[in-house]
């Protein structure tokens, strides 16, 4: 060893010494905090307590130190065996617990902690809103138990994009402690349900977008996310708790809101009359939903009411009643309930624009392959090209169809001719 | 001799040397008998399944040194396999992990190779020999290629993981809990190339495994440790300092070799004034084209990439016009598409390819059989680096040849004139200094993050403490209730901590001459105001790019590809400042110490130079911000009665000129780049109130080049005296006291009167 290398401790104070004295800018990372006037004692029992008072909750001592925990009743009625009948994969049998945590920052890494986690769960009509928070590092441990003591057996947790960040994120902190992460018996993300069953009306997928366009619900001063971690840290350092309650009021909202949006799914979208009065773009966004988990029967009616729900007088323009249509006699025709399927492609024909130059190839291709009808089916796609050049005329082009068209047409003309010649075989050879 | 007629190895030598201007640039040629194979039966406890795989591939024994190491390991010790190039270091590792993976599946190893094509090579070679041994294996390569949906699979059942350490360092382990299973179950750590693992690299990747051991104690598992490495000096002490393990180091080679010729050459003087010499690609070209026509199978070892491009074009030029086999000719380097490598490899093994020219990618242990001749172009920067390329040639039986060409650079033309040093002397020691206090820092960030740190927790050889409370200041770190220390930032510090680099706060470079701008290098902070001021002419891979502008703030700077007649030479006004000695003692003519300084440097005016004649053709000023770094130094210290009677400005060329020999030979001495030390000389030094020659570490922090440096001074003083007393040079050159323009007409002769007096004694045998 030469002096004054590696690991001589008193030199490396002088050095981090000299360190602090200069422009940090040429060390280390770029945004620098003020520096932090000297912490007070640490008291974990008054910190909790002070948390616990400036929330309106409890104190509640675990391994580790004291966590605190907020709890509170909602009313939020919900009909669980309409939600069950929806294609959601909600097993009655299995409670529901609703999930959302408030975190010190992005990714599922192991130095990001969840310091608060909201929990909602039903005790009949009531959901009880249960806040955990972490008052202390220290405390991780007693969250985690807290956790797991509210979770029951086999419990369905619903999140909203909880699949990728906020489950992983507390498995990652079980497996930090070296403890398994509570069983689950399903995860429903809600995420992936509102993409697909109301993104369509709204700006974007957020949580907030989504209260507000489906359950009509607007918050007041809601705290952007961004801010979160920067309040925790800051109440870690000097104890301020009042920044804290507006994350809390988030988190809290959060998870009312979750509950929220199951209940506008079982009220709104359950099989029954009451599908016919909501927003018949969901309906249908629901009706593909069923088809594409093979529940195809069920689609059919969806489809149905999502068709009855079009024709409302106070049904928002927006939803193009014709393409659902189409939609719906594709799944008859392959449900095999081609005679329907054929009245309604023949209603669509009087519609005009796309969806009758659709239907029009639906029924060329329906006479072709099931009629076996060559002379109906070329009749069906010159009525096809007819359109098409009248679109093209007005400088609409419908590239797929005009580049498929000419084949099909060629094909159905040599097979009416040919079908033509066999009913005539008196005529043919002799000449 | 025709000119295309199989010969053997040493008739081509021979024939080559008997060309006058050949034979004159002859410094050394030496041979080396050959080596039997030293075998060693295969252990007893050894799985029957892998003696069975060994034998399938005609394997019943083993070399030695696998020998030895694997019964280290079976002894619960660490080992470090210290052989030469194609000596089968691989099977040193690949059958222990097999070994504890055939006992018990639930095992697993972690692989870490310095580059991507390493990894896949040795998954490869580890997969034929699970196979052979008919052993179920999952092993996958996990980088930066390494698909998203494989990742998760690999994480939760990759036996055997192999990896690279920036990798580790950014996506490994701040996941460590996704890794449970392998950090709970990891037997093996394998450390390949360990060699490289030197210098501000070296530093990181020490603390990259201290973060590493950290999280295998806190998931319950004690991973033995395999290193394998060139030939260094000192590998124990390498091993030590990386890993904070005591190591057994297993260096005598059992693998055979053929016998060896080894035969270094310095193009001849062509202008002595200069000092300037004959072209070393030329001399190159002529060696590779005789062994080629020869129908030896040849690597040529090339500096750059461009270089690899250049030679490449000349030679099968040459070997068009004489119908020659241009076809078997290959390049090779980074750049080129994976496959096209493999392909170039596997045609190497078989032989269908002859010749290849290369960058220092091959160096490496990548599989390409063994070769008949070597030709390096140049001095690869190490002793350590021109055997593993040497090595690229040695079949177990045939002769082979290896031929190092100088180049005129000053560390070459040290080695060229210092046969002995190459030849005879030990190859040099991988430094590094792992608790660098920058790097230091930037680690315990990263290990905070992963892992809350206990109070009184030690990282590396002493407690955290001090450095958590430093890092608290700034409030990315927090004591809590319970003592220890946690990670309290919405940061990712690992994304902030490259590994290759000291700073993360570098100048990045941007050619805006394509369609689109691209990024094609990083400079320091330090450096920047030198290299990429406003009008500089920066040069990358040969080409010159015209710096437009530099955004200081957002450190880019925009540049420009051009064509012109001159390069730019930035001034600065250095000042260096001593803030704590950490050792001193007399030498000759002076006193020797090292310790903490601050080097402040403000960049001044630039020059332009016409490329030939260093004709001024015009300057300008630059107006960026003094740069201040504080790192370790190594200085000397005139008595005043050595330079009794010299004039002032006798004694400032005399330092100059000295520190520039100084520089060349304290960067050979520790196998670093000369622009890693920085030369500043005072001529009375307010501090000392002496003559001083400084030589810094250009890292911030500095990474133990300084305290080496005092510690061979004695080598070091009597390696400038050499150096400069020997150059063919009339008075100076860039090959030993620095540019003429620096010191003028009477810089050599001062500079070696000077070194003459730190450094009495006969001139040490150049042989």
């Amino acid at each position: 060893m030469v002096a004054g290398m590696a690991g001589d401790p008193i030199l490396r104070a002088q050095r981090l010494e000299r360190l602090r004295a200069l422009d940090h800018r040429l060390t280390l990372a770029t945004h620098l905090p003020p520096r932090p006037s000297p912490a007070p004692p640490p008291d974990p029992a008054r910190r909790a307590a002070d948390l616990a008072r400036a929330l309106d909750g409890t104190v509640v001592e675990g391994r580790g130190g004291p966590i605190v925990a907020v709890t509170e009743h909602v009313s939020l009625p919900l009909d669980m065996p309409a939600l069950v009948g929806l294609p959601l994969d909600i097993d009655p049998s299995r409670p529901l617990v609703l999930l959302d945590t408030e975190t010190t920052g992005l990714g599922t890494a192991a130095g990001t902690v969840a310091f608060l986690i909201g929990l909602g769960r039903w005790d009949g009509a009531s959901l009880e809103v249960r806040q955990l928070w972490l008052p202390d590092h220290a405390a991780e441990p007693a969250l985690l138990d807290a956790l797991e003591a509210f979770l029951p057996p086999a419990a369905c947790l619903v999140t909203y994009n909880g699949r990728t960040f906020d489950w992983p994120l507390l498995v990652a902190r079980y497996r930090l402690h070296r403890r398994s992460p509570p069983e689950l018996g399903a995860h429903l993300d809600l995420l992936p349900v509102a993409r697909q069953l109301w993104r369509h009306r709204l700006a974007d997928a957020r949580l907030v977008s989504v209260e507000a366009g489906v359950a009509h619900l607007q918050r007041h001063e809601d705290l952007p996310g961004a801010l979160v971690p920067d309040r925790y840290f800051a109440y870690l350092r000097d104890g301020s708790t009042r920044p804290l309650l507006a994350i809390g009021r988030h988190n809290r909202e959060d998870v009312v809101t979750m509950g929220r949006l199951l209940q506008v799914l079982a009220r709104e979208l359950a099989a029954g009359e009451a599908r016919r009065l909501a927003h018949p773009g969901d309906v249908a966004a629901l009706a593909r939903l069923l088809r594409r988990r093979g529940r195809r029967d069920e689609a059919a009616s969806c489809y149905e009411d999502a068709l009855a729900a079009c024709e409302r007088p106070d049904a928002p323009r927006t939803v193009d009643a014709g393409s659902v249509a189409l939609e719906h006699a594709r799944l008859l025709a392959r449900l095999g309930r081609r005679a329907e399927a054929r009245g309604i492609w023949q209603g669509l024909t009087h519609r005009g624009g796309e969806v009758a130059l659709h239907a029009w190839l639906a029924m060329a291709k329906d006479r072709e392959h099931h009629l076996r009808d060559p002379a109906a089916a070329l009749a069906a796609a010159g009525e096809v090209e007819r359109l098409l050049a009248r679109r093209r005329a007005m400088g609409l082009f419908t590239r797929d169809l005009e580049r498929d068209l000419p084949r099909r047409l060629q094909r159905l003309r040599r097979r009416a001719a040919e079908r033509q010649v066999r009913a005539m075989p008196s005529r043919a050879p002799r000449a | 001799m025709r000119l295309y007629a199989p010969a053997t190895v040493d008739q081509v030598v021979d024939a080559l040397l008997r060309q006058p201007d050949i034979a004159a640039s002859v410094v050394a040629d030496e041979r080396r008998p050959a080596r039997p194979a030293e075998a060693a039966p295969l252990p007893v406890w050894l799985d029957q399944r892998l003696r069975d795989g060994l034998a399938r591939r005609g394997l019943t024994t083993l070399y030695s040194h696998q020998a030895a190491a694997l019964e280290a390991l079976h002894e619960g010790r660490d080992v470090m396999v210290v052989t030469p190039t194609a000596s089968g270091k691989s099977l040193c590792y690949h059958l222990p992990v097999l070994q504890a993976v055939a006992g018990d599946p639930a095992a697993r190893a972690l692989y870490l190779f310095p580059t991507k094509a390493l990894s896949q090579d040795q998954l490869v070679a580890l997969e034929a020999l699970a196979g052979a041994a008919e052993l179920e294996l999952a092993a996958a390569v996990y980088d930066g290629d390494t698909p998203a949906p494989i990742r998760s699979t690999i994480r939760t059942a990759g036996q055997v993981v192999l990896t690279n350490p920036d990798m580790l360092h950014a996506a490994i382990l701040p996941h460590h809990t996704k890794w449970f299973q392998l950090f709970e179950q990891l037997r093996y750590v394998v450390v390949d190339e360990a060699h490289l693992y030197r210098g501000v690299f070296g530093s990181h990747v020490a603390n990259v495994l201290r973060r590493l051991f950290r999280l295998c104690a806190h998931y319950g598992s004690h991973p033995q440790l395999i290193l394998c490495s060139a030939t260094i000096g000192r590998p124990g002490a390498l091993a030590a300092s990386l890993t904070g393990c005591p190591v057994t180091v297993i260096d005598h080679s059992g693998a055979p070799t053929g016998p060896r010729r080894v035969v270094l050459l310095n193009p001849p003087v062509v202008d002595a004034r200069l000092g300037v010499r004959g072209s070393t690609y030329g001399l190159v070209e002529r060696i590779a084209l005789a062994f080629m026509r020869a129908e030896r199978q040849t690597i040529v070892f090339a500096r750059s990439r461009t270089g690899v491009e250049v030679l490449l074009t000349h030679l099968r030029e040459a070997l068009r016009e004489g119908r020659g086999p241009r076809e078997r000719l290959r390049g090779y380097r980074g750049g080129y598409l994976p496959s096209e490598r493999r392909a170039i490899e596997a045609g190497l093994r078989d032989a269908s390819v002859l010749g290849v020219i290369s960058t220092n990618a091959l160096e490496l242990g990548l599989d390409i059989g063994r070769l008949d001749a070597a030709v390096l172009a140049g001095y690869p920067g190490s002793v350590a680096a021109t055997w593993q390329q040497m090595g690229r040639a040695g079949r177990r039986l045939e002769p082979s040849v290896s031929l190092m060409v100088a180049s005129s650079s000053p560390v070459d033309q040290y080695i060229a004139s210092h046969p002995a040093y190459l030849l005879a002397g030990s190859p040099e020691e991988a430094r590094l200094d792992p608790d660098n206090l920058h790097i230091l820092l930037a680690h315990v960030r990263a290990a905070a993050f992963e892992l809350p740190f206990e109070p009184g927790e030690r990282f590396g050889e002493a407690p955290a403490d001090d450095l958590l409370a430093f890092l608290s200041e700034e409030g990315h770190v927090r004591q809590a209730d319970d003592g220890r220390w946690y990670w309290a930032s919405e940061n990712f510090p690992a994304s902030e901590i490259p590994l290759r680099t000291a700073a993360a706060d570098n100048v990045v470079i941007i050619d805006t001459g394509g369609p689109r701008p691209r990024v094609i290098g990083e400079v320091d902070l330090f450096g920047a105001p030198t290299v990429v001021h406003e009008g500089a002419i920066y040069l990358h891979e040969s080409r010159q790019y015209h710096v437009d502008r530099l955004d200081w703030d957002e450190r880019k700077a925009y540049v420009r590809p051009v064509d012109v007649d001159h390069f730019t030479q930035a001034e600065s006004a250095v000042t260096l400042k001593i803030l704590e000695t950490f050792a001193r003692e007399d030498a000759e003519g002076g006193s020797r110490s090292h310790g903490e300084v601050m080097v402040s440097r403000l960049a001044t005016i630039y020059k332009k130079l016409r490329f030939t004649t260093l004709e001024n053709l015009g300057w300008g000023r630059i107006h960026l911000p003094e740069m201040e770094m504080h790192t370790t130094a190594y200085w000397l210290a005139l008595d005043p009665a050595a330079v009794a009677g010299w004039r002032r400005d006798e004694v400032d060329v005399a330092l100059v000129g000295a520190g520039r020999a100084m520089q060349t030979v304290g960067s050979v001495l520790l196998m670093s780049d000369p622009h890693d030390l920085g030369l500043v000389t005072q001529v009375r030094s307010p501090h000392l109130q002496q003559p001083v020659i400084y030589l810094y570490d250009g890292v911030p922090g500095g990474v133990g080049l300084a305290a080496r440096l005092h510690e061979r001074h004695d080598e070091l003083l009597a390696g400038a005296r050499d150096l400069v007393a020997s150059c063919p040079c009339d008075a100076g050159c860039p090959a030993c006291t620095g540019p003429r323009l620096e010191t003028g007409d009477d810089g050599k002769l001062l500079a070696g009167r000077l070194l003459a007096i730190l450094a009495p004694g006969a001139r040490r045998a150049a042989a």
